[in-house]
C-alpha cells in the first residue's frame, strides 16, 4: 500500500513532475546515446585494428617487436604457416616480411613500413584487400612488381594508378637495394596514420628485394576464429614455439588494448556526471515535496506511521520518479542506438579523426547489460537524491507539522 | 476500571527564557465508555492536553497512564507503535491523504498495523457504511464535503481498534448542519459500540452532546462535570 501511496503521491504535482521527468529522460537519453556512440566508435577502432593492422596474435623473433632488424625473422616459417592454417580455431594464418623503406615520387620522398604477403593467404587474416577503392589487390604478375599503397599517401604524393616508384631499402646483408614498383591499387583502412605509412607488395618480391634465399618471415599473424579465446590461443602457441615470441593484440598494441579498457569506465564517469546533475535536481524537488506535505507527513507520524516507514515512503517517491524519466531516457536511447547499429553515423566533423584510427561512419552499439547497468544507477539516483529530504521528513515532529498552514 | 489517568501532569514550555505553564498539575481519569469533552478559552491548555494524552508530546513533568502503562516510558519507536494500536486520532483539518480513496484513507491504519487485505476491506466497508459513506467509498477527499471528509476520519481513528480516540476540535471547519451529523454519529458509535472519544472543543453543540464536560483554564481543570 505504501508503494500505491508514494507512486500517486508523484502525480500530485502533474507539472512539477513531467518537467523533473523530461529532465531525468532527456539526461538519461544523452548518456545512453553518447555511451553508445562512443561505444559503437571504440568498436569500429577495435575492429579496425584487429582485422586491418594487427590481428589477434603475431608470431616473432624475441625482440623483433622492440627493435625491428631486419635479420631478426623466422627461418622455417614454411612449417609453422603450414601447421598453423590446418587448426581448427584459425580463420586464417600469413606471413609477413616487413622493411622500412624510403618511397621516392616527383612530389617527394617519404619513408614507409614496406609489408610483403601473400595475397591469398591475407585476405583471411586482414582485410586489406576488401578496401581497395582503386585498381586491385597485388594481382596478376607484371614485368614491374605492383604496390598497393594508401589512399592517404596517394595524396600526399599525388601517386595515380600504373605510378612507378623506386623503393629504397637496405636488405638483409647490409646493402643498399632499389626496386622500381607500379602502384596497382589503392587502400583505405579507416586509419589515416597507417594509411600513410603503409604499403603492400608481394612477399616473394619483397624476399627477393631483401636478398633472402630461404623463406623467412618477419611476422607471422593469426586470426582467429569468433569464439576462440585470444588469450588461451596465444598462451597455448606461446608453448607450442618456445624460442618464439607469442602476443596478442593487447601487448602489441596497447593503445588499443587501453581503448577498450578505458572506453566503459569513461562513459559510466559520463553518465555519472549526468546522474550527478540530476541528482540535484530531485533533491530540490523531493525537498519541495515534504516543505509541501509537512501537515500531511505529521499526521501520519502522529496515527502510528513509522518514521522507517515514512522514510522508505519518500525514498520510494523519488526512485518512481528518477526511474520513470530515467526508462524513458533509456528506452528512447536504446532505440536510436538499435536504429543506427545497421546505418552508420557519418559525420564530417569526425575525418580528422581518422588519423587516429577512428571511422567518420560510427555504428552504434550498446550491450543490454550495459542499458540495465545504467537503469540500476538512476535507482541509486532516486535513492541517493531522496536521502537528505527523507531525513528531514522523519526529523519533523507531528505535533508541530499538524500545526503548520 | 480507568483506561486513561494522568497524575501531576506539567507541560512547560520555553523553560529556559520566559516559562509558559500549558498544562499545571492535572489529574484526569477516563473511563471506557466515556463521551467527554475538554472544553476552555483558547490558550487555556485543552490542545496540550490532548496531544499529551496522545503520546504525541512529552510532559515536562507527571505520568500519562494508558491501561496500566506508562506512556512516558516509551521510546519513541514504542511510542508510534503504541499510537497505531491504542489511540485513534481525529484533527481539526481531517488530514485524510489526498491520494487514496475514502476506503483507502480507512484501510491505510490497518495496513500499517499489519491487517491481512481481506479483513481490512471487511472492516473498512463496515466502518464507511456505518458513517453514512457506503455510496462514497471510493471518492478521493477532493470529492467529498467537509462534513463527509471528517467522517472518513472518524472511521479512520477507529479502524485501527484503539482504547479511545482524541478529536481535537472536529467540527471547527463544519457548518451546523454537518456538525449535527457527525456528533450524531459519533455518539452512536459510542452508544452502540462502547467506543471511548475526547473531544477538546468550544463549540456548545459538542459541549451539549457530551456527558463529561472538563473545562480547563490557565492549564488547570477549573471543573469537571458529569451529566
Amino acid at each position: 500500500m505504501i508503494l500505491a501511496v508514494a507512486w500517486r503521491n508523484v502525480w500530485r504535482n502533474k507539472l512539477r513532475s513531467f518537467i523533473v521527468l523530461a529532465a531525468v529522460a532527456i539526461g538519461l537519453f544523452a548518456g545512453v546515446f553518447a555511451t553508445g556512440f562512443y561505444k559503437g566508435m571504440a568498436d569500429t577502432r577495435l575492429k579496425t585494428g584487429i582485422k586491418t593492422e594487427v590481428s589477434h596474435i603475431q608470431i616473432h623473433m624475441p625482440g623483433y617487436l622492440k627493435d625491428k632488424e631486419i635479420r631478426r625473422y623466422i627461418g622455417k616459417s614454411d612449417h609453422i604457416i603450414d601447421e598453423l592454417i590446418q587448426r581448427g580455431e584459425m580463420e586464417g594464418a600469413g606471413r609477413r616480411l616487413i622493411a622500412e623503406c624510403f618511397f621516392k615520387t616527383a612530389h617527394g620522398t617519404r619513408g614507409l613500413r614496406i609489408i610483403g604477403i601473400e595475397p591469398e593467404r591475407e585476405k583471411n587474416v586482414t582485410d586489406i584487400f576488401s578496401r581497395i577503392s582503386e585498381g586491385n589487390y597485388l594481382e596478376g604478375n607484371s614485368k614491374i612488381p605492383g604496390i598497393l599503397v594508401g589512399n592517404k599517401l596517394k595524396d600526399k604524393l599525388k601517386l595515380r594508378l600504373n605510378s612507378k616508384v623506386p623503393v629504397d631499402i637496405v636488405d638483409a646483408n647490409g646493402n643498399f637495394s632499389s626496386r622500381l614498383y607500379k602502384v596497382c591499387g589503392f587502400y583505405t583502412s579507416n586509419n589515416t596514420g597507417y594509411d600513410e605509412m603503409t604499403a603492400f607488395v608481394k612477399y616473394e618480391e619483397l624476399r627477393s628485394q631483401l636478398g633472402f634465399s630461404e623463406n623467412p618471415a618477419h611476422e607471422i599473424a593469426i586470426y582467429l576464429k569468433p569464439d576462440v579465446d585470444v588469450g588461451e590461443m596465444k598462451q597455448k602457441l606461446a608453448d607450442e614455439f618456445p624460442v618464439l615470441e607469442v602476443k596478442s593484440w593487447r601487448e602489441i598494441n596497447k593503445d588499443l588494448a587501453y581503448l577498450v579498457e578505458s572506453m566503459d569506465q569513461y562513459m559510466f564517469i559520463f553518465v555519472w556526471i549526468i546522474l550527478l546533475a540530476l541528482c540535484f535536481g530531485i533533491i530540490n524537488t523531493m525537498l519541495m515535496v515534504v516543505l509541501e506535505r509537512t501537515k500531511e507527513l505529521g499526521m501520519l507520524m502522529a496515527v502510528g506511521m513509522s518514521r522507517f516507514r515514512v522514510f522508505v515512503m519518500i525514498i520510494l517517491e523519488s526512485v518512481f520518479l528518477s526511474l520513470t524519466g530515467g526508462l524513458i531516457g533509456i528506452a528512447i536511447g536504446y532505440w536510436v542506438i538499435k536504429v543506427f547499429e545497421t546505418r552508420p553515423i557519418i559525420l564530417e566533423i569526425f575525418k580528422g579523426f581518422e588519423q587516429y584510427g577512428y571511422s567518420s561512419e560510427v555504428y552504434t552499439n550498446l550491450p543490454f547489460q550495459s542499458a540495465l547497468k545504467i537503469a540500476g544507477l538512476v535507482v541509486m539516483l532516486g535513492v541517493v537524491s531522496a536521502i537528505y529530504p527523507a531525513i528531514k521528513a522523519i526529523r519533523l515532529h507531528p505535533v508541530e507539522a499538524i500545526r503548520t498552514e | 476500571m480507568f483506561i486513561l489517568e494522568t497524575k501531576n501532569l506539567h507541560k512547560i514550555y520555553d523553560e529556559k527564557t520566559v516559562p509558559v505553564h500549558a498544562i499545571d498539575g492535572i489529574d484526569l481519569s477516563i473511563r471506557k465508555g466515556e463521551f467527554t469533552a475538554i472544553v476552555g478559552p483558547s490558550g487555556s491548555g485543552k490542545t496540550t492536553l490532548l496531544n499529551l494524552i496522545g503520546g504525541l508530546d512529552k510532559p515536562t513533568e507527571g505520568d500519562i497512564i494508558i491501561e496500566g502503562i506508562s506512556i512516558n516510558s516509551l521510546s519513541p519507536r514504542r511510542l508510534t507503535d503504541f499510537r497505531l494500536r491504542n489511540i485513534g486520532f481525529v484533527f481539526q483539518a481531517y488530514n485524510l491523504i489526498p491520494v487514496l480513496t475514502a476506503m483507502e484513507n480507512v484501510e491505510f491504519i490497518m495496513h500499517l498495523q499489519g491487517q491481512s487485505k481481506k479483513s481490512r476491506e471487511k472492516r473498512t466497508v463496515g466502518l464507511l457504511q456505518a458513517v453514512g459513506l457506503g455510496d462514497r467509498m471510493h471518492a478521493r477527499p477532493a470529492k467529498l464535503s467537509g462534513g463527509q471528509q471528517q467522517r472518513v476520519a472518524v472511521a479512520r481513528a477507529i479502524a485501527s481498534k484503539p482504547k479511545f480516540v482524541l478529536a481535537d476540535e472536529p467540527t471547527a471547519n463544519l457548518d451546523s448542519k454537518s456538525t449535527e451529523n457527525l456528533l450524531d454519529m459519533m455518539e452512536k458509535l459510542n452508544r452502540e459500540e462502547e467506543i471511548t472519544f475526547i473531544f477538546s472543543t468550544h463549540d456548545a453543540r459538542v459541549m451539549k452532546k457530551a456527558r463529561r464536560v472538563i473545562t480547563v483554564d490557565d492549564g488547570k481543570i477549573v471543573s469537571d462535570e458529569t451529566k
